[in-house]
């Protein structure tokens, strides 16, 4: 693989993404939801009704479930509640980057054809692989830059909302697991099935909607963290990382080998 | 320089280009004409090393380059029927892109000598939906020539343009030829062919003729003179008949002869015009249009 082809290309689309700041708002929004719901539930509705959380029923189950995380131990209860929620939706903050990326990477190559600008490009050296992990890269770093300004507010809103100690629960390797691996990973994942879907349907529609499919598990994970208890440790996110690592190298190579430039070119309108 | 060796081309049951062979030399512009549907933009593909062939080869300085697709890309320069430049990127950066996929090693100074050859650099922070049709194929052409290609494909490059830029197009081709590149080009515009084209290939799925523009008039239609007299020509048919002249149409005062190489020659026919008491005003070459060539082979060439 020719890093300088890929590096021109990912540099067209960054270039290119700067013409198209509206792409982020879906992103901007989930990050924006995943970082306010543990301040509404955990902070705002407490202080509105005047009754803590370590007094609820409810939560004294979820207490009782994590109390013994380490992110929890050295914390007063209510303190361990609000940390235990900034961590749940750390799923939701994954969510927002692929959210993102997803129309980005659904464009990238029937964008280029609608554009007709597909053909010239092949018309280069290029490869198939090294066109598909550009197309890849260039939707899944700025994902990525907005996961890390995702998490940055995070952890800012629990320093200053929640109380004191709980924003450390978010530096743990368990929170920095999820954000760092899994994250990038599922994004990745749902990166690479968007463009390789991008390589062989004439709709961008059709690929993100297939390609959409990816935010399943991800959701499927938060779920059962709020209603099973499921903890995600770093053992399973390490695990995760792995499989997802294994499925991206899988998804790429079936890319290439799906990637069919003569119906591209001469069938697509 | 670049050959095709009898390519063909089906998608599925459809035949789109078959058996096709031809080869260009450095230097030599080379036009592909034919009715839409004929197979043209097929065969550059397939030449350009886009698409492969489903038999034949396309032979590169003689080297076949089956197999060698990245490698004929990188030999030759391109310029797809549409510009398709990247719109959010301004003109510079749609070609430094270009410049560095193909791997040049200076790649800011290849786009400023491509801007300063094409007459752009003064557009080079424009971006391309600004820029006129015309324009826009200037950035396109530069584009397909930064990796200095020895050959170079177009297809329609004129397309769509008002006559002034077409004429600042066709002078870059010439100027292509100039700089001994071998140059394909595809195009419905038979004048643009008659002006630029070397030779000519007429193709329908097969290739139906391949020549010289001036010997393929000579091979649909003959070589005629026109030779235009001051009074009525009929009554001096016969004088040119009995020169041995077969082939003589009259149409007022003009009389238009068939040349055969074993017939009369041109001053022999005027002699005997003018002993026959005729008043001779002018004598011309008579030229069908390349139009009138091209409808006449493919008319040949239906079933």
């Amino acid at each position: 693989m020719n890093t300088t082809r890929v590096l021109a290309l990912l540099g067209k689309e960054l270039l290119d993404l700067r013409g198209r700041p509206g792409i982020f708002v879906p992103g901007i929004l989930t990050g924006a939801i995943a970082i306010f719901m543990p301040i509404f539930v955990a902070v705002i509705v407490p202080a509105v009704t005047g009754e803590l959380l370590s007094d609820s029923a409810d939560f004294q189950v979820a207490l009782d479930l994590y109390r013994d995380q380490p992110w929890t131990r050295l914390l007063d209860p209510e303190a361990a509640i609000q940390s235990t929620l900034f961590q749940q939706f750390l799923i939701l903050l994954v969510l927002s980057p692929v959210s993102a990326a997803m129309s980005l990477a659904a464009h990238s190559v029937i964008g280029e054809k609608q554009a007709r600008s597909l053909e010239p490009l092949l018309a280069t050296p290029i490869t198939t692989l090294e066109l598909l992990v550009a197309k890849v890269l260039g939707a899944f770093l700025p994902a990525l830059a907005l996961s890390l300004v995702c998490f940055a507010v995070d952890v800012a809103a629990a320093a200053l909302f929640a109380r004191p100690g709980v924003f450390l629960a978010l530096l743990t390797p368990r929170a920095l697991g999820v954000l760092f691996l899994i994250g990038p990973m599922a994004s990745l994942t749902a990166l690479t099935m968007a463009v390789c879907v991008s390589s062989r349907v004439n709709d961008p529609r059709s690929a993100q909607q297939l390609a959409v499919l990816v935010v399943l598990p991800l959701t499927a994970l938060l779920i059962a963290q709020i209603t099973v208890g499921f903890v995600v440790t770093v053992p399973i996110i390490l695990l995760i990382t792995g499989v997802l690592a294994l499925v991206n190298t899988g998804l790429m190579r079936l890319g290439v080998s799906l990637f069919d430039r003569e119906t591209i070119l001469t069938r697509w309108k | 320089m670049l050959a095709a060796d009898t390519l063909t081309k089906t998608f599925g049951a459809r035949v789109a280009v078959e058996g096709v062979s031809f080869d260009v030399a450095a230097g030599e512009i080379f036009a592909l004409v034919g009715p839409n549907g004929a197979g043209k933009t097929t065969t550059l593909r397939m030449l350009a090393g886009l698409i492969a062939p489903s038999s034949g080869t396309v032979r590169f300085r003689g080297e076949p380059m089956a197999g060698a697709a990245a490698a004929l890309r990188a030999a030759i320069g391109l310029l797809t029927e549409a510009p398709g430049l990247w719109d959010r990127l301004t003109v510079r950066q749609n070609l430094h892109v270009h410049a560095r996929l193909h791997g040049l090693s200076r790649p800011e100074h290849a786009v400023d000598m491509a801007m300063d050859l094409f007459g752009i650099a003064d557009r080079a922070t424009d971006i391309p939906a600004v820029l006129s049709k015309g324009l826009r194929q200037r950035v396109a052409l530069a584009r397909t020539l930064l990796h200095d290609p020895a050959v170079v494909l177009l297809d329609e490059p004129t397309s769509g343009l008002d006559p002034e830029s077409a004429s600042d197009v066709r002078e870059l081709v010439v100027r292509l030829r100039h700089d001994r590149r071998a140059v394909i080009i595809s195009t419905h515009n038979l004048d643009e062919v008659d002006r630029l084209a070397d030779r000519v290939a007429l193709l329908n799925t097969r290739l139906v003729a391949v020549d010289s523009p001036g010997s393929l008039r000579t091979r649909a239609f003959g070589t005629r003179v026109r030779i235009t007299l001051s009074t009525a020509g009929a009554e001096y048919g016969a004088a040119l008949r009995a020169t041995g002249a077969g082939d003589v149409r009259e149409d007022g005062r003009t009389l238009s002869i068939g040349l055969e190489p074993d017939g009369p020659p041109i001053p022999a026919l005027v002699r005997a015009l003018v002993q026959a008491g005729a008043g001779v005003e002018a004598v011309e070459r008579e030229e069908a249009s390349l139009e009138q060539v091209y409808l006449r082979m493919m008319k040949d060439e239906r079933p």
